[in-house]
């Protein structure tokens, strides 16, 4: 298959930079990116956590930079052009990374990459997802303008979140009886819409 | 032998509410005409529009002095929202208009409260009083889309469906949000949980609660 990785400059400093590292720290420094990918918008690793590298890993700061970059970049490509483990390997074999490196790198992808594939495919351009369904059946006995009327009524709490936030964001939504059949039947239209395409 | 002596309270309740009898003693020379135009009133007031024009032209147009005026209009207020709390079902025609003849009302403008609670204005007026209550948003408007994005700027291939579904609901907002296909097979089977649980208690409350 075609390289999916060009080895340009920038990839070749990296590179070299990678191979000075200890294989056992890069081992770790690889889980954790590939714990992070799927989160836009977020620093793998914090300011201090990133001095701390440096000293751990002996690269200047440009240093760290490009290998973090890099890492992260070899890690996007491989899961957009959803690569096998062994493709990788060789791969980054081409661009003159240490076999030892490139197998690391290549057992990592092997465990965590079906699982980021995954979470990435449910990342679907939405301002918000429902993330929790959950009701109340009330009976409702009176209210200020109606006595004694013993009428069904639920409460559905729709909790939708924010792609990057944590905050749950709660719809509730009243029902009749027959608000709630009319609302059942457009469910199960889209579930036919849904059979469809399978 | 009737099988009861005494007559279940009236539709009013234990008491009788101040503003019904100041209006049972302020009907002395009320005719039937300023009866039925202030009665009119009323019922618009009930079905929520604005009557003050309507209201002042009445009282003008009258020789009873408005502070009279006024006692009648708050007692037929009362009465009308009273007999419509409760279901057509439970208040006879018959025992209202026993419950108005108790309070000394004269009996034409017994017949014309009667045609108002029991006539074809009653689902209106049910309505209109049903707005005020607290409730919940309920659902307006459901919309939806069902999309397979087939690739992102992450992945390539990425061949997965989802729902996207937009709810415009009775307070005015609008709701936005995708649904995952799992999210929506959980949402679907309560849905479908939930009314089968209505259906069981429909079954068994119609026999538990006396009424």
């Amino acid at each position: 298959m075609t390289s999916i990785i060009k080895e340009t400059q920038s990839i070749k400093e990296a590179v070299n930079f990678i191979n000075t590292v200890d294989v056992n720290k890069f081992s770790r420094l690889l889980s954790r990116i590939i714990q992070k990918l799927h989160v836009k918008g977020e620093r793998t690793f914090s300011e201090e956590e990133e001095e701390k590298l440096q000293a751990a890993l002996t690269l200047d700061k440009h240093a760290l930079d490009l290998v973090l970059e890099t890492t992260a970049f070899i890690l996007e490509q491989a899961v957009y052009h959803s690569i096998k483990p062994a493709s990788l390997q060789q791969q980054l074999e081409e661009i003159h990374l240490n076999s030892d490196k490139a197998e690391v790198f290549s057992q990592a992808w092997a465990s965590a990459g079906p699982e980021l594939v995954e979470k990435l495919k449910r990342n679907i351009f939405a301002p918000k997802k429902l993330d929790y369904v959950s009701w109340q059946l009330n009976l409702q006995m009176a209210q200020s303008s109606q006595a004694r009327m013993k009428c069904p009524s639920a409460v559905l709490q729709l909790g939708v979140r924010n792609e990057d936030s944590e905050v749950q964001e709660n719809i509730f939504v009243e029902f009749n009886h027959q608000q709630l059949l009319e609302f059942y039947d457009k469910l199960e239209i889209v579930q036919g819409q849904l059979d469809s395409l399978t | 032998m009737s099988s009861s002596n005494v007559k279940d309270s009236s539709f009013l309740g234990g008491r009788i509410p101040p503003e019904i009898e100041s209006m049972s003693k302020n009907l002395k020379d009320v005719d039937q005409e300023l009866f039925r135009k202030l009665l009119k009133v009323v019922v618009s007031a009930l079905e929520g529009k604005d009557c003050r024009e309507v209201m002042k032209s009445v009282a003008e147009s009258s020789v009873i002095p408005q502070e009279r005026l006024s006692h009648i209009i708050a007692g037929m207020h009362r009465v009308l929202s009273e007999a419509i709390r409760i279901p057509a079902s439970l208040l006879k025609q018959e025992a209202f208009k026993e419950d108005l003849r108790e309070l000394r009302i004269p009996e034409d403008f017994i017949t014309d409260f009667s045609s108002v609670v029991f006539g074809n204005r009653r689902a209106t007026l049910e309505a209109a009083s049903s707005q005020n209550d607290p409730h919940l948003p309920t659902l307006e408007e459901f919309k939806w889309r069902v999309d397979v994005s087939i690739s992102t700027s992450s992945l390539a291939r990425a061949l997965q469906p989802s729902v996207l579904m937009q709810l415009k609901l009775s307070d005015g907002s609008f709701q936005r949000f995708e649904v995952p296909v799992s999210k929506f097979q959980e949402l679907r089977y309560n849905v479908a949980l939930i009314l089968k649980e209505m259906n069981d208690l429909e079954k068994r409350s119609i026999l538990k609660i006396q009424d």
